[in-house]
């Protein structure tokens, strides 16, 4: 009985938690974080770590730039992905192309804003745990964004995003920890499961 | 009688309108080439990709839908038996097929400075770990296994051109970015308008299917858009035209023989003669252009003639057939010297001229025939005597009263020849764009979207001549860096050759000896993955790929048939009996003197002006033409001598005509107006005019009845054959224009100088 009168708050709580998270969240552009990104994929046998700071500018631009272990330059204007690496040709390609980067940028992009709306519009969205930790799962609507992106799924503590995780259908995935500054801030070896059990738990960076 | 003929010519009219094909290809009316390269102009100009690229433009709506769009309206033209080849800028892998997909290796310039050894591996798949971690990594992930040097990527990069439009959502935009921009090359030639009406139904209808947003609109532009458009106006013009004038001759007629039989009687030698001369047509040349039909048309005012002279000399109490054989000499000679006249475009060696003069020879000689045969027999006796007319009489005297100095005619001669003479213009007109002009605003139009789509010049090309594929292949790929470097200073904005898509049989077979075979394959993969964080084996199915590659036999121009870079090259690379051409397309020439030089440069290559081209077959053809007519000119005199055995007779004859002749040269010279083929078409059938009146004017000779009659009959004549040609002045089209205005200044000079010249001067003012 007792359970049931503590377990209702709680839930309730959570629901109301995610409008007022996202409010919270909100970030007013220009805003820069460092983050630390680790990428699983089937084709490797340890997953690629790197490192740097992703910007947030005043004309809705996003910059992801990788500092370690080489030097990386990726900037998403509008529709346009332009990646560029010291000593290649740029490589230019739009979203179109990109499904899944579209997925995230549009996630990013509400997260940033708090705005549920362009969430829901995009996502079906689950909302767990409690103000000191919680877990958003985003699940795309759209079919053709389903091909690409099983799902995303934001962990953070307070009012803050500590992980950033695109989870694709062929299990590859990509982790990205904010406001981590070295991958040695990381639990090592970074396999995927302490990695995560650390999202869930870490506090709010 | 009358219903057996009008039968006959019901039946042919039916057998004619079943058979008949109406062509509107412009090239009918360009000389006919007699070298290769004469040959080769006017496919280029007619056929070749330049001419055949329709450029389209999605605008309405916001750019994604319009991306979309412009990828389905792709898709859906690709389908499309009317499209050889659509670009939208979609450079998508998926896109090339997998028989090209084994030939990587040999068509990817990677190998010509590269070894697939352990550390160029190892550089490349370094790269690929941190492209799998970079953004793009959702794209290339599946294509790595295969394909972990990206040869595939980068000549799916080197087939876009070299200067493209901005890329949005993956398709081009135009600079504002509001534009999808494509470009779709037709299967019709450039100068069909039948083809390329059937491409532009086409688009529209596939644009229609793909459309997703009802605001969103297509525009189409380039040289096939063009020739429907004039096709279009051509037709309704010579319709309009064509009802207006049948309106005013039959009221004309009316109005001058006050009796319908008449009229129906006048106007079946013309119909007869139209039919005539379409079945002639249809059975010499298979197809009846549409410049010639719309022509033919018009000898309504020509052919008009010869009934309008027989009924103007019917009067009580003489038997039509006894008028018709009096009138018969004259109206043979008429006849006949006109005939003479347009014989001389059958040696033209111009293919439209050679059917206008079938044409008109055949419809001519049958009004002739049927006037003199048989219209006498259905001509009812007992109609009004023009003769009787006072107000005829009055204008007579009037004319007879006017001074005739003998001076005059010669004056007028001198001045026009001094004139043309003296004259710093050129007299003739050789381009051929002053013949179908379009509007100024869809010109602009074009010429915006061909600078944003980097599209290639129509003007100027590079031509290679060889004996095989090979040689040309390796003569385009040794221009490229002459013509790279012309880029960097500027010259050039770009170009295209055909060896960038399909390289030499040399270059493959150096690059398949350049692969490894599978053991060292093996052991340089083995050795560059040692230090990346792969999983080993990954890359088996590069393994297999790299050695179905080095067995693969080159790759030849007949093995592209089916993929995507069949039209490509098919349309650079062209072979005619055992001769290969090929041709390397510009795009924004700005100094034609630097790339004269590089094709100096290089043995069996030429700069080809297609305009200059074009214009100089003109006027080498125009000269012919002008010979044929001094011939015929000459055969004219001796039929009219031989028909009036007096020299004076003849010179009073024939100087009407020919000073007609030079001052509506001289009038139109005066203008401004640049003379062209058709200008000379029209000087023909003025001249033919002229000549006309002044035999029946001086035919009539003393007798002052037989005076008024011709009279009347000259000034029926006249009125009908201007009207008509007043009429097809007032066109907008150039073409009808030019023999409108000519025609209608010829008749009425014509007019004028028959009234003056013909008739011996008189002494006593009495003409009575």
């Amino acid at each position: 009985m007792a359970a049931l009168a503590l377990a209702t708050p709680t839930l309730n709580a959570a629901e109301l938690d995610l409008d007022a998270l996202l409010a919270r969240l909100a970030r007013p552009a220009p805003d820069t974080t460092t983050f630390v990104e680790v990428r699983y994929s089937s084709l490797l046998e340890t997953p690629i770590v790197v490192s740097g700071r992703l910007e947030h500018r005043q004309d809705g631009s996003l910059v992801r730039r990788v500092e370690w272990p080489y030097e990386e330059v990726t900037e998403l204007q509008g529709e346009n992905v332009s990646v560029e690496r010291a000593g290649a040709k740029p490589r230019r390609f739009s979203l179109e192309r990109a499904p899944e980067l579209r997925g995230m940028l549009a996630s990013f992009g509400a997260l940033l804003k708090g705005d549920r709306a362009m969430l829901d519009r995009y996502f079906v969205v689950a909302a767990q745990g409690t103000e000191a930790h919680w877990t958003i799962t985003l699940s795309p609507r759209d079919a053709k964004l389903k091909r690409h992106l099983a799902a995303i799924v934001v962990n953070g503590g307070g009012d803050r995003p500590r992980c950033f995780t695109l989870e694709e259908p062929d299990h590859d995935e990509s982790l990205m920890a904010l406001g981590i500054e070295a991958p040695a801030d990381l639990p090592q070896p970074l396999e995927r499961q302490p990695l995560k059990a650390w999202c869930v738990q870490a506090p709010g960076h | 009688m009358l219903a057996a003929w009008i039968a006959i010519v019901a039946i042919l009219g039916w057998v004619v309108d079943q058979r008949l094909v109406i062509s509107s290809d412009l090239r009918l009316f360009m000389p006919s080439p007699r070298t290769p390269q004469e040959r080769l102009i006017l496919e280029e100009i007619g056929e070749g990709p330049a001419s055949r690229m329709l450029l389209l433009a999605i605008s309405g709506a916001d750019p994604q839908a319009a991306a979309a769009t412009s990828r389905a309206l792709a898709a859906a033209l690709r389908t499309n038996s009317e499209f050889r080849l659509v670009a939208n800028g979609d450079a998508g892998l998926e896109n090339v097929p997998d028989s090209l997909l084994a030939y990587r290796y040999l068509l990817s310039p990677t190998l010509d400075h590269d070894r697939f050894d352990a550390p160029f591996l190892h550089a490349q798949l370094e790269e690929r770990v941190r492209d799998l971690a970079s953004p793009a990594a959702g794209f290339l992930e599946p294509w790595l296994p295969r394909d972990p040097t990206l040869e595939l990527l980068k000549l799916a990069e080197s087939w876009q051109p070299s200067r493209q439009p901005q890329l949005l959502y993956d398709v081009w935009f135009d600079a504002a970015g509001k534009d999808a921009l494509l470009v779709a090359e037709t299967r019709a030639a450039g100068f069909d308008p039948q083809g390329q009406r059937k491409a532009a139904d086409a688009l529209q209808g596939a644009f229609a299917s793909v459309r997703t947003d009802p605001a969103l609109k297509l525009e189409a532009s380039g040289p096939g858009t063009f020739s429907v458009l004039m096709q279009e106006r051509t037709q309704r013009e010579v319709q309009w035209i064509g009802s207006f004038d049948t309106l005013g001759i039959v009221i004309l007629l009316i109005l001058a023989y006050r009796s319908l039989p008449m009229l129906v009687l006048g106007l079946l030698p013309l119909v007869s003669a139209a039919v005539a001369g379409l079945a002639a047509v249809g059975m010499l040349f298979g197809s009846v252009h549409g410049i010639t039909l719309g022509f033919g048309f018009t000898l309504i005012g020509v052919a008009q003639d010869y009934p309008i002279h027989l009924f103007s000399h019917q009067h009580r109490g003489v038997d039509p057939r006894a008028s018709a054989r009096a009138l018969w000499p004259t109206l043979a000679t008429g006849v006949a010297s006109t005939c003479i006249a347009y014989l001389a475009f059958l040696f033209s060696g111009v293919h439209g001229l050679a059917q206008l003069s079938v044409f008109t020879v055949v419809g001519l000689a049958v009004a002739g025939l049927t006037t003199r045969f048989l219209l006498p027999h259905l001509v009812p006796a007992g109609t009004r005597n023009a003769a009787d007319s006072r107000l005829l009489g009055r204008m007579w005297n009037a004319i007879a009263g006017l001074p005739r100095p003998r001076w005059l005619g010669v004056a007028i001669a001198a001045a026009c020849v001094g004139f043309l003479w003296l004259s710093p213009e050129p007299l003739w007109q050789d381009n051929l764009g002053g013949l179908t002009p379009v509007p100024t605003a869809l010109l602009e139009r074009d010429a915006a979207l061909r600078k944003e789509l980097g599209a290639p010049d129509i003007r100027h090309m590079l031509v290679i001549e060889g004996g095989d594929a090979q040689t040309v292949l390796s003569q385009a790929a040794a221009l490229d860096p002459q013509l790279e470097s012309l880029v960097a200073r500027g010259v050039l904005d770009g170009f295209d050759q055909p060896a960038r898509y399909l390289p030499t049989q040399a270059i493959q077979e150096r690059r398949s000896a350049a692969l490894p075979a599978p053991p060292q394959l093996q052991a340089a993969l083995t050795e560059a993955l040692r230090t990346t964080p792969f999983k080993p084996g990954v890359f088996a199915p590069f393994l297999a790929d790299v050695e179905r590659a080095r067995q693969l036999p080159a790759l030849q121009p007949a093995d592209l048939a089916g993929t995507p870079l069949e039209a490509r090259v098919g349309s650079m690379l062209l072979e005619r009996q055992g001769h290969w051409t090929g041709l390397v397309t510009l795009t924004g020439v700005k100094d034609p003197a630097a790339l004269a030089q590089v094709a100096e440069g290089t043995a069996g290559v030429t700069l080809l002006d297609l305009r200059q081209a074009s214009e100089d077959l003109v006027a080498h053809q125009r000269e012919r033409i002008l010979w044929c007519l001094a011939a015929a000119a000459v055969l004219l005199v001796i039929v009219v001598f031989v028909a009036l055995r007096d020299a004076s007779r003849v010179g009073r004859v024939l100087a009407p005509m020919a000073l007609t002749t030079l001052v509506v040269l001289a009038l139109l010279h005066a203008a401004g107006v640049p003379l062209s083929l058709f200008h000379l078409i029209a000087l023909v059938l003025a001249a033919g005019l002229g000549l006309d009146y002044a035999l029946f004017f001086e035919h009539a000779a003393d007798d002052p009845a037989e005076q008024r009659r011709t009279l009347h009959a000259v000034i029926v004549c006249s009125l009908s054959t201007l009207m008509v040609f007043a009429l097809l002045s007032l066109s907008t089209l150039p073409v009808l224009q030019a023999i409108g205005v000519t025609v209608a200044a010829g008749v009425v000079s014509n007019f004028v100088l028959a009234l003056l010249l013909t008739r011996k001067p008189q002494r006593a003012a009495d003409g009575r």
